[in-house]
């Protein structure tokens, strides 16, 4: 019998009592064929479907019995599934992919078992400190990182030559200088392709996930923690004033973008946009899109954010055995180059050779290869950040939809007290308000 | 004797009925009451109980508020749009029930019912595309500037209010329609025979006569518009592309607070409102409509 992989596709909003079905189902199955060793991958990165398909192909001569069920859905509902799973019960042997910041909660609670020590071991040895810090919990290992999100600036060489540009922005003032010459508009002077794409508007955190990429830049975060580990809202400060004001200046004052205008990575490829700020993955999503998009990729002006994404095992016995065996092999160095050259996704292994990857793919070296004092910044791993976000992201698409507050800086920072007060009564409520 | 066990016999007859009812319907709602009271968050196996906390934080919650805001006026908006143009339809295709393309007429206007949701409001919310959309299109011809349908936030809720009532005609004009089957010719014979007009004879004939109907239809409507989640949810979602300004929605906020802010008392209280307020309404709408002659 060989290794065999499966995908299912859950629909959207699948319930606890699908989930427990699908567990019985599953441990039925298990039971006809009393041979073969089954675990299941729940990704929230459908992307990552082929990654984990060849990372079971790699364990057939090891595990010729090992049977892999890939479960892809989008993030937000792989999130709810794995919330309802963790509470409900899930398969011994189930692999589960979670960001730092929202493992915490389960953590807390005790429902995701800590690693085995051989292991722990391999996570101490192959990662750096912030994955290793990212994975654990009151000293102890958990997961084992995977890969990270971490944001460049994409830009439109053709159109950056056509605007008499020779290179990408380097400081945020920048930013804004070259979204105005590169916009091209029509009579009327409204603009047809945007000179910066924003995120502006829809539901989620990701738009606040947005704004503090920008804040970073300018010196701000939205959380600080304090010294006794409590943490603190910080972006009614001048450089929230900053970065707030400079997606105001865009919008209404140079008139760069619109909240109309097609947007992300989808307008990038149909050269809707001049630029724009994403993760690595838009790489391979440009080569299956837009392959002859003329493009290149650049550090951003002061750092980015890095979002870590783990693996964690559900379970004991043979099929977690197995499972911790499958999540371990993810991180082998000829699958983490697998991972980057075919999917997009930084690996977060340490040591591995680039040179390769880099050679057939140029754009990824803006990942890889930064000035010594780049800063990173990672979402804090507290239980309600999600809810923080979702608010913050509530606060700044109202702001964003209202053109009265450019060129305000008054208005502007009295709207982020406003939202920073918010923030801070989450913190309160959740015993995490530092004094 | 006999009596007797004829009546055990029926209430062991419908027992199991009865307790799979409890189990699946009742005690669930009866949960949700027990949860709307204590502070849970899905984890921890301790639900301290907090009183009337989670109702007090509530209406001192901005987005709670939004919420319950958007999701009333698009109920009412959805049955204030439907229910009168679902009459009017159901009575032009009765008119032509004797007509071969009257079994087409009904199946065109039920088909949107029946269309599955998400697809449906996929393809709305590229109708209501401000720059490719074939309604700015369609504007333009007449010299209107594109409108943003879905990124300004008054008409982001009139769009969703479209795409409900457009879903929810077919079915209130298929209900409408066997009302108007069942309605007494000699009525109308006699109105007639008295010198009413078609006119008269609908607005006073016809339309007392529908009452049962109208708040049957009524209720449904504006119970399923109360619950509306996946169509503001398609239109404005977090996708990258084209994501438009998010009509907040109690059954969205509900499954934001519950799964994401793992906060399920209060989640819990959210849905407590919900059905205070749907069996309100109901409450009103059978005393206004409700046939007074006893009939």
């Amino acid at each position: 019998m060989n290794t065999e992989t499966t995908a299912k596709r859950g629909p959207a909003g699948r319930a606890r009592g699908l989930l427990l079905g699908s567990a019985l189902t599953a441990s039925a199955l298990a039971a006809v064929s009393a041979t073969a060793q089954e675990i299941t991958v729940l990704t929230g990165y459908p992307e990552l479907e082929p990654f984990y398909e060849h990372v079971a192909e790699g364990m057939s001569a090891e595990y010729p019995d090992l049977v892999v069920n890939i479960e892809p859905i989008s993030l937000r509902e792989h999130e709810r599934r794995v919330a309802l799973g963790l509470t409900g019960g899930l398969d011994d042997g189930t692999v589960i992919e979670f960001a730092s910041a929202g493992a915490q909660r389960f953590l807390e609670a005790g429902l995701l078992p800590a690693a085995p020590e051989d292991v722990a071991a391999y996570v101490q040895e192959n990662f750096g400190e912030f994955f290793v810090d990212g994975v654990s919990y009151d000293g102890q290992i958990y997961g084992i990182p995977l890969f990270r999100g971490q944001s460049a600036l994409y830009y439109n060489t053709e159109m950056f030559e056509a605007a008499g540009l020779d290179g990408p922005p380097t400081t945020m003032e920048e930013f804004t200088e070259y979204a105005d010459v590169l916009t091209q508009r029509d009579d009327a002077g409204n603009p047809t392709v945007s000179g910066w794409s924003l995120r502006l508007s829809g539901g989620g955190q990701g738009i606040a996930e947005k704004f503090w990429i920008n804040l970073h830049q300018f010196g701000g975060t939205v959380l600080e923690q304090t010294e006794d580990g409590m943490w603190r809202a910080a972006y009614a400060s001048p450089e929230g004033v900053a970065a707030l004001s400079q997606y105001l200046d865009n919008l209404y004052v140079y008139n760069t973008v619109t909240s109309e205008m097609p947007a992300d990575a989808e307008a990038f490829e149909r050269e809707q946009t001049a630029m724009f700020i994403r993760e690595s993955w838009v790489i391979g999503d440009i080569a299956q899109n837009a392959p002859d998009l003329p493009y290149a990729t650049s550090v951003l002006p002061t750092g980015s954010i890095a979002l870590s994404q783990n693996l964690y095992v559900m379970g004991d016995g043979e099929a977690a055995d197995a499972a911790w065996a499958f999540a371990q092999a993810t991180t082998t160095e000829d699958n983490m180059i697998w991972l980057l050259e075919n999917v997009g996704w930084l690996p977060n292994r340490s040591g591995l050779d680039y040179a390769s990857v880099i050679e057939t793919t140029p754009a990824l070296d803006a990942f890889v290869t930064y000035p010594d004092d780049y800063a990173f910044f990672t979402l804090p791993a507290i239980g309600p950040i999600a809810e923080i976000l979702t608010r913050l992201a509530d606060q700044l698409t109202t702001a964003y939809a209202d053109e009265s507050l450019a060129g305000d800086d008054a208005a502007i920072m009295a709207l982020l007290e406003e939202a920073a007060e918010e923030t801070n009564e989450i913190l309160d409520r959740e015993g995490l308000l530092a004094e | 004797m006999l009596r007797r066990r004829k009546w055990m016999f029926a209430v062991l007859a419908v027992l199991p009925t009865l307790a799979i009812f409890a189990w699946v319907r009742l005690y669930p709602i009866a949960e949700m009451f027990n949860l709307s009271l204590r502070d849970w968050d899905l984890l921890s196996p301790r639900r301290p109980f907090i009183g009337l906390e989670n109702f007090i934080d509530l209406f001192d919650d901005r987005l709670f508020i939004a919420a319950l805001i958007n999701t009333t006026i698009i109920a009412l908006g959805v049955a204030i749009i439907t229910i009168p143009s679902a009459i009017v339809i159901a009575a032009l295709i009765h008119s032509r029930a004797g007509s071969k393309l009257a079994p087409f007429y009904e199946t065109a206007i039920f088909v949107p019912h029946v269309v599955s949701l998400v697809p449906a409001a996929l393809a709305w919310k590229w109708i209501f595309d401000s720059e490719l959309g074939p309604l700015n299109a369609f504007l333009g011809v007449f010299g209107i500037d594109p409108v943003a349908w879905l990124h300004n936030p008054t008409l982001a809720v009139l769009c969703v209010i479209v795409l409900c009532s457009w879903q929810a005609l077919g079915y209130a004009v298929i209900i409408y329609l066997v009302g108007f089957k069942n309605l007494p010719v000699s009525l109308y014979e006699a109105a007639r025979l008295d010198g009413a007009s078609a006119r008269q004879s609908f607005w006073f004939i016809t339309v007392p006569l529908l009452k049962p109907i109208t708040l049957y239809v009524s209720v449904v409507i504006l119970i399923s518009g109360f619950n509306v989640y996946a169509q503001p949810f398609v239109l404005a979602s977090d996708t990258q592309g084209s994501p438009s300004h998010l009509v907040r929605v109690l059954v969205y906020d509900m499954i934001e607070n519950s799964f994401s802010n793992f906060r399920i008392g209060y989640a819990s209280a959210e849905a407590v409102i919900l059905l205070s307020i749907v069996m309100i309404i109901t409450v009103i709408q059978f005393s206004i409509l409700r046939d007074r002659s006893g009939r």
